[in-house]
């Protein structure tokens, strides 16, 4: 794909090969540009890819409710194999989540300009992610109507929720996060709501659009109570990037499975989270840009850029299985010997595993190469790859570690049934259904951001300063606002 | 997805109690001659009139069978005994003095059941003069108490004594009577399912002539009328009986006086397998018909013919016992097995020494040994080895080595040949006991207690029906159309369409409508035996008398009373002809009401026991005997020998409805719900085929197809087809539809076993579900197993790393490596523990029906099972073992020449100390009692799966879906009042039958005392708090009680040198320990390598 910024980027900063902005556009054409798609009528494709997610969202609400009617024996989990798709779906779907936490919030605090085009977008993935992970443990449980009993709270009974349990940790980890994700993205949305209800063109968009904006008007004050607010909210999520998934994987690793018993898991878990949380931007943002006409703030160098992160996790991913196989061999267990080299390498799972490794552990290597990193059709299937990588990974960690543990005698197969594909392609629907609405009603790029991120870059271009200098100029503009 | 069991309680079958519902079939027996249509099963409009007839007659027979007629004339006749017939204005008994319990608990029971039937509300049985409702509570009766009530289980010519748990007035839990000398309170998983056929919402509920609705009284008239004709006339020369092989004191008399009244008829007798073989060689070799009865708790040495005497009735449950004792180092030294057979049985798994050979090759093998071992037993060696000659190669090292080993312990050995095989087999087996002088010692020989024509009188019968001799045939026997050999020509003859079928009248009595009754003129409902009142012997005389505990459920009629109608007497209740027989033989007694009494309430009758009788072997006779017999041809290249044995779960197919035993893991295949046909793994090579492919067997002229399942330890060049399933009886819906019937194979000429069958490949595949997919232990520790000499001396690699991994020291004090801090047992009173002995365990399964019926465990059908879903909290885990089985990935191999051992491995939760299951639950809902049990809070359960996820032993289970839901009324009357009855979502497991401790720590600390536990093996002081499974088996192979009674056998076998504790590395420490199993191989052979945890 032909950037018109990549022919004067060797002309640049030999530091900063790249816009981040194409050069070409002043605020208002900003505005329009990003405005442009919640304001248009929706088109063909888009009406296209609603109607497929919708459909989809449909199979989930067959799926769940004929679940809850009968019970989730209509699953194909089993008796070695306890947990299968429920768990598999949660725990990858908890992992998407983990890049829209990582850019809004962490490369927020390390003052990463490049994040601003994309964290919205981020941040929306992360928010329908964690709902659709939140969804299974509740239906997994064989009596969902006693979930709440996971929740302390003082009741009739006397009787609290078991504090040794890591299912009492995930229920703290994924609800604390979905609250949190969920005010992160709503605050950075105000000032765009606002810009939206401002040049709504009727009433009812004008109110709709006003009540959700909270009265916001731009004014310095407003500005300050933003830039404090979103800074603050930064600082808690930040953690979140990495408690959550060490607590989805004590899930895991505080039990006595060989293949879950392992304390490598909440490194390789955070990272694992990363890498296919950075996948799925990829994979969902590639499409968007094209589509909605935001190659020119999504530039080919926050792609390049997330593909580094994607080689990055992938090699400490790769460097869990590593430990992983290698503490197998080191211990001598004839449990873990067996999990590891025999049974996932050999057994009736062999091919989900070589499609993990093939997936996980080759694939993101591609990126040590300039070019699969700026090509748009490589990286796109690459990403996709790993998200496969990825959920095969949670499968091979939870059903070949549950089909043959210790006793042989309990060793059994476990296949999924069309109610397990239905939900979990359902929850594909509802993310994908969500997701359009987000695109149509809100503007996917953070607009006042990136406008910020323009002045920024001009300033910086006026002064002919370092990168350094712009840094100084973005730190300056939390106290005084950008217009 | 199915998601409804197959065992089939409901929506499907009919619930209402007085529902006639009529088979097609028997309307088309009716109506024959009239070019019946069979394309209208059900004609409304006549079940419409059918039901309105019952009505009718309902009403005009109140007062009882057939009573209305005969009050009248009885009461003006005023005679005293008619006067107890009719009926006496008080209850029953009530006039005569309150000497005892036995009365007291009959009325009780009496009481409940009517109050339990009026609570129901859905009877529309007569009331009949039996029923009296409380006025007052008798003192015996606090409701939530449980009674236990003696009363006995007679199948095929043989009478179980048992202990009944009734609550509330229903019967909920069977056990062995611990008085009785064959049971000793063990109850194989026959007994156990007996419970469920009771309830069965399937049993035949009409009496019926064709397909009308008729009352006994109707059914009294007709056979009045006939027997009135007949005794006058030809004294019954037309009148035949199709009967169980008797085994009734009762039904003896009744036969006789039946005899006195129409001395021409004929009684015939019928049962798939019986001890007739046996009896025809001790008749050629003793000169009488007599029962051999063996003490294996005297013999060192043990050979068995095709015997699989540790599992195939009458007398298994006594022989499992002895056997076991003797496989125990503690009770002295250990015995040696060897076993020569064809399919692997459970006594087969036993064995220290296992020949497999084709079943026609038994007869070789058993002329070799008796050529070996000499004495007169040779006499008969020559005349047999012309017959079958003995297998060469490995297998002559092995016979010599047998008859050596049966010579050095002449005496103290036996020779058991199985009822599969002929006369000719076991005449050299009772030649060889009286060679090697085991005859006084090791066996005694018992007058037969059992009345059987065997398949000769079968051949009489249909010879006489075919010959037009025959005017009524009534049939008591079990379903004889299905279970006879296809040849026997009863099926034909009984069907509509034969031209002699207008020519006589048949009358079936059964629990069922099933394939005979779906051919038979009149149909009587049986009444279950828990429903009426019967006696019957075991093999060994001991007489049992079985009460009922409940009112008939569906309108059944007693055999007893159902045969008393052919005496064309006054009406006695079934109650009263067992009395009244009984009152007979107690001539001498001073007191007969306090003898009953106590017959009543022991359930055993004193000093029926038979005596051995002196015998002298005449080896003439028996050959003469072996040379009439016809052996098997010689199987021609590319045949097969086909075999065909009793199933382990439902036998011949009698038990086939009971859903207990179609999901109970069949204890050598593992399979569930149907039946395969079992080959070696050589043989499979041969066929090219392989687990669940479709052979179509053809033999004789016949053929069926039958999916494979490959065996290693199989013999060679036969095939094994278990009988029972296939069945097709109309209401028996979960028996429908479940495997093949091997029947259609069977011959009258080879009942058992024959050369000359083709298997061919069909190229279909059919879904066999087992519920252990893995054959072999993949070398780790788990069902330790081991020779005496490995374990004297200890010095293997394998054994130490064994046992270095499951016993170690973790437990104790001082241990660095458990970080938690112990749980404190001083304060409690108890400290609960079990103990497993892989030495005694045969496998036979019966603990897993027990705590199936104990703790309301449900089941859940052949569709959840084959997802891995079955629920039973015990299961009994089978290991291959030795050179040959494949134990490295995922493939259940064999080498073809694989001679493998098994291992069986009972395993339910183990009740860590440290549960890896507690700490995972979120809810709190598995927790550690003070005592010790890892307790299961089931409605705290949210179901997360994850305590089963983490438990190491998977002996956890999953209610997937609500399988409880949808049991008829009947099916709710089997559930224990104690133990809750599991909700969909919800996990279970093993609890140690924490109701059984509750009730006896109840009890207990009424009286102020401590629980006492059992404290040895054997006699010994037996203890009062039994789990469900230890109670079943039948070699005491579990124990339990409190580890803090230092005299209690748990403890002494906690502390036994052979304890181990299964996956003790993890450090979970669990409750029940394993105590391994012991091989004694004959060092003249070659010892095939025992299993060990290679590392």
């Amino acid at each position: 794909m032909a950037e018109p910024a990549a022919a004067g980027a060797a002309a640049l900063d030999p530091l900063e090969p790249r816009h981040l902005v194409a050069p070409h556009h002043d605020d208002k054409s900003l505005n329009d540009t990003l405005l442009d798609f919640v304001w248009q009528k929706p088109g063909k494709g888009w009406l296209m890819l609603f109607g497929v997610t919708l459909t989809a969202l449909g199979g989930l609400v067959l799926g769940v409710g004929y679940t809850l009617a009968k019970g989730i024996g209509v699953w194909g989990n089993n008796q070695p194999v306890g947990w299968a798709f429920d768990i598999i779906n949660f725990v990858w779907w908890v992992g998407i989540g983990h890049a829209g936490t990582l850019i809004s919030a962490i490369l927020l605090l390390f003052q990463q300009k490049w994040r601003t085009s994309i964290n919205r977008f981020a941040e929306a993935m992360t928010l329908f992610a964690v709902m659709c992970a939140g969804l299974f443990p509740l239906l997994h449980t064989g009596r969902p109507w006693f979930a709440f009993w996971l929740i302390p709270y003082p009741s009739t009974l006397a009787v609290w929720p078991q504090f040794r349990s890591p299912l009492v940790w995930d229920v703290f980890a994924i609800s604390t996060y979905l609250t949190v994700s969920a005010l992160f993205w709503y605050i950075g949305l105000i000032p765009d709501l606002a810009a939206l209800r401002d040049s709504s063109k009727t009433k009812l968009q004008r109110i709709l659009y006003g009540i959700f904006s909270l009265g916001w008007r731009g004014s310095g004050r407003h500005w300050h109570h933003y830039k404090i607010g979103y800074l603050i909210l930064a600082g808690i999520s930040t953690p979140l990037v990495l408690s959550v998934h060490t607590i989805v994987s004590f899930d895991f690793a505080v039990s006595v499975l060989p293949g879950w018993h392992t304390t490598v898991f909440p490194p390789y878990f955070v990272a694992g989270a990363v890498f296919s949380g950075f996948a799925m931007v990829v994979t969902l943002m590639v499409p968007a840009r094209k589509y909605m006409g935001l190659r020119d703030v999504i530039t080919e160098r926050h792609l390049e850029n997330m593909n580094k992160v994607i080689l990055a996790t992938g090699l400490i991913v790769s460097y869990g299985y590593m430990m992983e196989h290698f503490v197998a061999w080191y211990s001598q267990s004839q449990y873990e010997i067996w999990t590891f080299y025999v049974n996932r390498a050999q057994g009736p799972y062999a091919g989900v595993y070589w499609l993990m490794i093939a997936c996980n552990v080759v694939t993101p290597n591609i990126f040590w190469f300039k070019k699969a990193r700026t090509s748009i059709p490589i990286m796109w299937v690459a990403a996709i790859l790993v998200n496969v990588g990825m959920w095969c990974e949670r499968f091979i960690i939870i059903v070949t570690s549950l089909h043959q543990d210790f006793l042989p005698s309990s060793w059994d197969i476990y296949t999924p049934t069309w109610v397990d594909w239905t939900i979990y392609v359902g929850t594909l629907g509802l993310f994908g259904t969500l997701f359009m609405l987000f695109l149509k009603f809100v503007p996917a790029v953070a607009i006042s951001e990136v406008k910020e991120l323009q002045q920024e870059l001009k300033h910086a271009a006026h002064h002919g300063s370092s990168h350094h200098g712009v840094e100084q100029a973005a730190a300056g503009t939390l106290t005084h606002g950008a217009h | 997805m199915n998601t409804k069991n197959d065992s089939a309680p409901s929506p499907g079958t009919p619930s209402s109690f007085a529902l006639p519902v009529v088979p097609a079939q028997a309307a088309a027996a009716e109506e024959h001659g009239h070019g019946h249509d069979h394309a209208h099963p059900h004609e409304h409009d006549e079940v419409g009139a059918a039901l309105d007839h019952a009505a009718g007659a309902g009403v005009a027979t109140e007062g009882g069978y057939g009573k209305t007629y005969w009050r009248s004339l009885e009461e003006r006749l005023g005679k005293p005994e008619y006067m107890e017939t009719v009926g006496p204005e008080f209850p029953e008994g009530a006039d005569l003095p309150p000497t005892g319990f036995a009365r007291r608990e009959f009325m009780q029971l009496i009481g409940a059941s009517v109050a339990l039937a009026g609570a129901t509300a859905c009877t529309t049985r007569p009331s009949d003069e039996r029923m009296v409702a409380f006025t007052k509570t008798p003192p015996e009766l606090t409701p939530g108490n449980p009674l236990h009530y003696a009363s006995g289980m007679t199948f095929a010519g043989h009478t179980s004594g048992l202990l009944i748990t009734a609550r509330e007035g229903r019967p909920v839990k069977v056990e062995g009577n611990p008085q009785h000398p064959v049971n000793q309170g063990a109850a194989g998983i026959y007994e156990q399912a007996f419970l469920l056929s009771l309830y069965d919402p399937q049993r035949a509920r009409v009496l019926r002539q064709g397909k009308a609705p008729r009352s006994v009284r109707t059914l009294a008239e007709e056979i009045a009328g006939l027997v009135g004709k007949a005794s006058t006339g030809d004294g019954g020369a037309r009148i035949r009986f199709l009967t169980e092989p008797n085994n009734s004191p009762v039904m003896g008399h009744l036969r006789s006086r039946i005899q006195q009244k129409l001395p021409n008829a004929r009684f015939y007798s019928h049962a798939t397998l019986t001890q007739d073989p046996s009896h025809e060689a001790a008749q050629a070799v003793f000169g009488q018909a007599l029962t051999a009865q063996y003490d294996f708790s005297q013999a060192d040495v043990i050979l068995s013919l095709d015997a699989d005497f540790l599992e195939s009735r009458p007398a298994n449950l006594a022989y499992a016992r002895q056997f076991a004792h003797r496989r125990d180092p503690k009770m002295g030294s250990l015995n040696r097995l060897y076993v020569a057979e064809t399919r692997y049985s459970i006594t087969g798994g036993m064995a220290d020494h296992r020949l497999r050979v084709r079943s026609s090759d038994i007869l070789g093998v058993a002329a070799a040994v008796a050529q070996a071992v000499g004495g007169q037993a040779a006499g008969l060696a020559s005349a047999a080895a012309s017959k079958s000659a003995a297998p060469s190669g490995s297998a002559e090292k092995w016979i010599a080595a047998v008859a050596g080993d049966l010579r050095n312990a002449s005496g103290r050995c036996v020779v058991v040949a199985g009822e599969r095989q002929p006369a000719a087999v076991h005449a050299l087996a009772h030649a060889l006991n009286v060679a090697l002088g085991n005859v006084g010692k090791t066996v005694r020989y018992l007058p037969v207690a059992t009345e059987s024509t065997g398949l000769a009188g079968i051949r009489e019968l249909i010879a006489d029906i075919k010959g037009g001799k025959v005017d009524t045939l009534v049939i008591t026997a079990w379903n004889p159309v299905y279970s006879l050999p296809v040849d026997s020509g009863l099926a034909e003859l009984l069907d509509p369409k034969h031209p002699e079928r207008t020519k006589f009248t048949v009358l079936y009595t059964s629990l069922f409508e099933d394939e005979t009754s779906a051919l038979v003129d009149w149909f009587v409902p049986a009444a279950h035996q828990l429903e009426s009142w019967s006696d019957g012997r075991s093999f060994d005389g001991t007489v049992s008398i079985a009460q009922p505990l409940i009112q008939p459920l569906f309108n059944g009629v007693p055999e007893t009373e159902l045969l008393a109608l052919f005496l064309d007497e006054p009406f006695r209740p079934a109650y009263q002809i067992l009395r009244d027989f009984w009152r007979g033989q107690a001539a001498g007694v001073a007191d007969f009401e306090s003898h009953w009494e106590s017959l009543v309430s022991v359930g055993i009758v004193p000093g029926s026991t038979a005596a051995a009788v002196n015998v002298a072997a005449n080896t003439d006779g028996a050959t003469a005997l072996i040379n009439g017999y016809q052996a098997p041809k010689p199987a021609a290249t590319g045949q097969y020998e086909i075999n065909f044995v009793p199933d382990y779960k439902i036998y011949d197919g009698r038990f086939a409805n009971s859903s207990w035993l179609q999901e109970l893991p069949d204890p050598i295949t593992k399979l569930v719900w149907d039946n395969p046909l079992l080959i070696s793994p050589r043989t499979a090579e041969e066929l090219k085929v392989e687990r669940g492919d479709v052979l179509e067997v053809s033999y004789g002229n016949r053929k069926i197809q039958a999916p494979v399942w490959i065996m290693p330890g199989h013999a060679d060049g036969a095939a094994t087809l278990p009988l029972g399933y296939g069945r097709t009886g109309l209401h028996e819906t979960t028996a429908q539809g479940k495997g093949y019937n091997a029947n259609l194979l069977r011959t009258m000429n080879a009942p058992w076993f024959d050369g000359g069958a083709t298997l061919t490949k069909t190229g279909e595949t059919y879904k066999l579900i087992s519920t252990q997919q893995h054959w072999s232990t993949a070398g780790r520790p788990v069902a330790l197993d081991f020779t005496v000499e490995e374990w004297r001396t200890k010095a293997g690699h394998g054994i130490k790393s064994a046992l270095a991994r499951t016993r170690g020291d973790l437990d104790a004090p001082g241990n660095k490596l458990n970080l938690m801090p112990p749980f404190k047992y001083d304060e409690a009173e108890y400290k609960w523990g079990m103990a497993i002995d892989l030495a005694r365990c045969t496998g036979c399964a019966a603990c897993v029906v027990a705590c199936q019926a104990e703790n309301n465990i449900p089941v859940v059908g052949k569709d959840q099972v084959s997802r891995s879903r079955e629920m039973q909290w015990l299961r009994i885990d089978r290991y291959f073992t030795g050179a040959g089985i494949f134990e490295g990935g995922y493939e259940n191999r064999a080498s073809p020449d694989s001679e493998p051992q098994i291992v069986m491995q009972p395993v339910m939760c183990v009740h860590c100390e440290k549960a890896p299951c507690e700490y995972v639950c979120p809810v709190n809902a598995t927790v550690h009692s003070d005592e010790g049990l890892n307790d299961m809070v089931y409605n705290r359960c949210v179901g997360t799966r994850y305590c089963s996820n983490n438990c190491p032993y998977k002996v956890r289970r999953f209610n997937y879906l609500h399988y409880t839901q949808g049991k008829q009324p009947t099916e709710k009357m089997a559930m224990n009042p104690d133990v809750t009855v599991r909700n969909r979502g919800v996990m279970e497991k093993c609890t140690y039958c924490v109701q059984r401790i509750e009730r006896t720590r109840i009890n207990a600390r009424i009286e102020r005392r401590k629980i006492t536990f059992e404290q040895s093996a054997g006699e010994g002081k037996q203890g009062e708090l039994h789990t469900a499974c230890q109670q079943a088996c039948p070699t005491q192979a579990i124990t339990f009680g409190s580890l803090h009674d230092p005299e209690a056998r748990v403890t002494k076998l906690h502390n036994d040198e052979r304890h181990y504790k299964l996956l003790q590395e993890l450090g979970t420490q669990p409750r029940t320990v394993h105590l391994v199993r012991l091989r004694n191989p004959n060092p003249a052979l070659a010892a095939p390598k025992a299993s060990e945890g290679e590392h």
